[in-house]
């Protein structure tokens, strides 16, 4: 229970600092300490290859590519006043809400815990040799789409970026016809926002 | 091994994580911060998913297992989701040099 207890303290820490914080580093940092702590939680409910997923997928690779971008857009923090006054203690309020909902239905019925002899039995190993079990047994199908859907994935982010690049040759050929002395990159125009 | 910890509470820190996520989608105005809200909710399903197939291995092992397996396919998929909304995030930068939710209003009648 104390280790439950310090896990939940710093997931929840971590959780407030990435909807409160202003720097987007300090953000992506905080998300860090979460999915870390999450890792920790797996490993306590029985998943091992999970927690081991969790700290290589998404504590490594997925946030690396967050603070690439971060560092790549030079994002600095948002500006204070929103458009919106009344948009953040409503946010605010609707997520105490749902949240004290959930804390209501768990108080009326509590869930109550496994029988200790079956999880002995089911978690034997780590969970690596149940989840391709089940992967490549009866969720085969969810198998292969994930496939798909990574492949449609990488060919649209290859196709988002390859147009970029059409542009700016064609950007550079059309400066270089004119004669003009060609910038090495075309400008980034930063379009003003369209009035309504 | 560590003492049990009742599932209530698994899931009662789930709902809080993800009620936090919520929280950051409906308020932030930089799209990466928006991003960044949708794994923290992204995470609380998976923790709430973990903490179920704990509690239901009393069904055998192929329902306990079959709760971890849908953890390893959102896992797939949250990357996925990344690689590409990132690379939206950096076209539409390019295009506007701002990630403000607020102003990506072209759409709007």
């Amino acid at each position: 229970m104390l280790a439950f207890a310090a896990i939940a303290t710093v997931m929840l820490i971590g959780a407030i600092g990435v909807v409160t914080l202003r720097q987007p580093v300090h953000a992506a940092l905080s998300l860090v300490g979460t999915l870390l702590a999450l890792a920790i939680a797996y490993v306590q409910l029985n998943a091992g290859f999970l927690a081991a997923i969790q700290v290589i997928v998404y504590a490594g690779a997925i946030m690396v590519l967050f603070l690439f971008v971060i560092m790549l857009l030079a994002l600095d923090g948002e500006a204070p006043a929103p458009s919106l006054t009344w948009l953040r203690p409503a946010a605010w309020g609707a997520g105490a809400l749902a949240l004290v909902a959930v804390l209501a239905v768990l108080a009326r019925d509590p869930i109550g815990p496994a029988s200790p002899a079956a999880l002995l039995e089911v978690f034997a190993g780590s969970g690596a040799e149940g989840v391709a079990d089940q992967l490549f047994g009866p969720m085969v199908l969810s198998f292969h789409l994930v496939g798909v859907l990574l492949l449609t994935g990488i060919v649209a982010a290859v196709g988002l970026v390859q147009r970029r690049a059409g542009q700016a040759a064609e950007a550079r050929a059309r400066a270089g016809r004119a004669g003009a002395d060609a910038p090495d990159a075309p400008p980034l125009p930063g379009r003003e926002p369209v009035e309504v | 091994m560590f003492e049990p910890v009742p599932p209530s509470y698994w899931v009662a820190l789930s709902a809080a994580l993800f009620a936090a996520g919520a929280v950051g989608v409906l308020t932030r105005r930089s799209a990466i911060l928006v991003f960044l809200s949708v794994e923290l909710m992204l995470n609380a399903a998976n923790l709430s998913l973990v903490a179920f197939a704990n509690r239901w291995a009393d069904a055998g092992a192929a329902v306990a297992m079959s709760g971890q397996t849908v953890v390893f396919v959102v896992l797939a998929i949250a990357a996925a989701e990344v690689a590409v909304g990132l690379g939206i995030l950096v076209a539409i930068f390019r295009d506007r040099a701002s990630t403000d939710v607020d102003v990506l209003s072209e759409v709007r009648s």
